[in-house]
């Protein structure tokens, strides 16, 4: 069952320049995606692509200039950008939940964690002060962290980034959502440690039922931590699918110069990469597909309108050259 | 980090310091061009007589020798004599030290009281039309000069309207000072129970309050409101945000965190403010320390000046280490390390 339906989601920044002209920099072109329960979905992309932006345009929690232009988003039958701020504020820590990057410097530094945790919770629902403690523990203990009780008493300085981390998917899971966005779950973590948080995050998934998005712009996490995966460039979803689908057989030339640009890859390979460079200028989109300007493949029919192809079973791509694309990638 | 070993590492730092302070004031005194020589023998004064003199303040000595008796001297709790009074320096200051801090602790008091709460409101309205006006506002507030500051209150509110009393000293000069207990004449005389002087002393009191309140909440408004947006845009802030905490209770959590930042910055703040209230004393004829100092500046009164400074520089110490002690009470990681 669909919990998260995204449908043509635009979001733009706009703002003045000196000469008080309106400038807008359209940062969402129309993403588009679903998820459901039980499910785990990577969105990666580069930096600037709107990975971030995805998430907080489907939490409302943009900040002008930045404003959600025009979509829909679907969640659990409600359409959120229809809710008043309040609804909107209920939903968020308790039906979605989010785990951010840099989770030490996410708490906040004056309130000991065992008070935050019983604070997420008391603002959700009626429970009182003692029962949101009793459950902050058993969270604690639940998502790893040894002697919960006494954690309970710690500030946020005293927790390593790991340690900070789990907290925030306790709190997370405070409320019970049906859904958690991860952005950078993992980033600044050392490699042992972000491999017991995804194991955690998928434990969840299992055990739990919820839905999770992930936030990467680390391939290989989607390769071992996802069931789908959609490939975001310059505000748009370029190519979506089965994890499996996707890695074997890419069709849009940007999702593989991702893949290639992988460590692994790179050595096997012993080619150069493709299809690197500049992010393109928000403020002055390509007409047709926004990777024009990298790719090697492109001609004249780029410049016209792109849409999703199927290319696949449930594997979408954005690109007027697929075969192209697929059969003389490596000449 | 204990509350003893701060106390001792800043009272190890603060005696290079203090020395290197000393040791500045001595010498700009004496190679800032005056001579108090001429001044203190007279108009009439022989050259043997002006010679004389010079020996007797022992100003004919090589400066650095100068510098090792008056070190010397300190050492010995001995800062000098007043040229002018011809006391003690240290008891001529001491006095007058309740006099300025009074003066000092009310407009600061106020200033924040004023600025504080706009700092914060401005920048939850940020960029709305109350933080423009407060923000032009407290321009104002930057750019006026003190002194001209404490002459257009009187201009106004003497001359003009009669609602305040002339700025000649801290009580009406028909009623007689209460006894001293806390130098300060509005609780001194609240304490012994006379209200006259009571309230002649608070009538002398508003206007260079009002001066130094103003001169002190420009800043404040405009730092308070640069740390709480701050705050604002943290990844703490914005997580309580997606956390979907009322936002209420996310306004408590800038509040808070805003807190240390803010009471450090008007700890500082203090110490800076000493110069302007020495200004907005001449003009009140307040008769402070800050008055003194001035007025020792102008006469080369060279060991009334030193001890002016040094009275600032330990003031400025005192006030430090008040702020790392609130910090301390504030902020739970202070207290950790």
């Amino acid at each position: 069952m669909t919990l998260l339906r995204v449908k043509d989601l635009h979001t733009h920044f706009i703002s003045r320049n000196l000469d008080n002209e309106i400038r807008i920099a359209t940062a969402l072109n129309g993403v588009s995606f679903e998820l459901s329960r039980g499910e785990v979905l990577g969105l990666v992309g580069e930096t600037g692509a709107g990975k971030s932006l995805t998430a907080y345009s489907i939490m409302n929690l943009l900040k002008p200039p930045a404003r959600v232009v025009g979509g829909t988003v679907e969640f659990d039958g409600r359409n959120l950008r229809d809710l008043q701020s309040d609804d909107m504020n209920s939903l968020r820590g308790s039906e979605i939940a989010m785990v951010v990057q840099n989770p030490r410097s996410s708490l906040d530094p004056l309130t000991r964690i065992g008070e935050q945790l019983v604070r997420v919770h008391t603002a959700h629902s009626d429970a009182t002060a003692a029962t949101a403690r009793a459950r902050a523990v058993e969270i604690l203990g639940s998502v790893g962290i040894p002697a919960p009780e006494e954690r309970m008493q710690a500030w946020p300085h005293e927790l390593s980034g790991g340690m900070a981390q789990r907290v925030l998917i306790a709190m997370a899971l405070m409320n019970e959502p049906k859904l958690i966005i991860a952005d950078e779950p993992t980033t600044g973590l050392d490699v042992t440690v972000q491999a017991q948080i995804l194991d955690l995050l998928r434990e969840l998934v299992e055990t739990r039922n919820v839905a999770v998005m992930i936030i990467t712009h680390d391939l290989g996490i989607v390769a071992h931590y996802c069931q789908r995966m959609a490939v975001m460039f310059a505000g748009r979803i370029v190519e979506t699918g089965n994890v499996n689908s996707v890695f074997d057989n890419p069709a849009h030339p940007y999702t593989r110069t991702l893949i290639d640009a992988t460590p692994e890859r790179l050595r096997d390979l012993k080619h150069k990469v493709h299809g690197g460079g500049a992010p393109p200028n928000l403020y002055n989109l390509p007409t047709g597909c926004h990777y024009v300007e990298r790719c090697r493949f492109a001609d004249d029919v780029c410049n016209d309108p792109v849409a999703m192809e199927e290319v696949g079973a449930a594997h979408f791509a954005m690109c007027s050259h697929i075969s192209a694309v697929r059969d003389g990638w490596l000449s | 980090m204990t509350l003893r070993t701060m106390l001792l590492r800043r009272l190890v730092i603060s005696v290079p310091l203090l020395i290197g302070i000393l040791f500045f004031t001595f010498m700009l005194v004496r190679l800032g061009g005056q001579d108090p020589v001429g001044l203190l023998a007279g108009p009439t004064a022989t050259a043997e007589e002006i010679d004389i003199v010079r020996a007797e303040l022992g100003l004919d000595k090589p400066l650095f020798t100068q510098f090792w008796i008056y070190l010397g001297n300190i050492v010995q709790g001995d800062i000098g004599k007043s040229w002018i009074s011809n006391r003690s320096v240290l008891l001529d200051i001491l006095e007058r030290i309740p006099i300025t801090l009074e003066l000092l602790f009310w407009g600061v008091a106020l200033g924040s009281v004023i600025g504080v709460p706009v700092g914060l409101r401005a920048a939850f309205r940020h960029d709305k039309w109350f933080d423009q006006i407060s923000r032009g506002i407290s321009l104002l507030g930057f750019s006026i000069p003190t002194y001209f500051l404490g002459l257009v209150l009187l201009f106004v509110f003497f001359f003009l309207l009669g609602w305040s009393p002339p700025g000649m000293g801290r009580v009406s000069l028909l009623i007689s000072p209460p006894p001293t207990i806390t130098g300060s004449y509005l609780i001194d005389g609240l304490l012994a129970g006379d209200w006259s002087v009571a309230r002649s002393a608070l009538a002398q009191l508003i206007l260079p309050v009002i001066a130094v309140a103003i001169i002190s909440a420009a800043p404040i408004v405009k730092h308070t409101r640069a740390i709480a947006l701050e705050v604002m845009s943290s990844d703490f802030v914005r997580f309580a945000r997606a956390s979907g905490l009322p936002p209420k209770k996310v306004s408590r959590i800038v509040l808070r965190n805003s807190s240390t930042p803010v009471a450090t910055f008007i700890g500082t703040e203090i110490t800076g403010l000493i110069g302007s209230v020495s200004l907005i004393e001449y003009v009140f004829a307040w008769g402070g320390a800050g008055q003194y100092g001035l007025n020792a500046i102008i006469r080369g009164d060279f060991s009334a000046v030193q001890g002016y400074v040094l009275f600032l520089a330990i003031f400025s110490l005192v006030v430090f280490i008040l702020v790392d002690l609130l910090v301390l009470v504030l902020e739970p990681r202070a207290a950790a390390e």
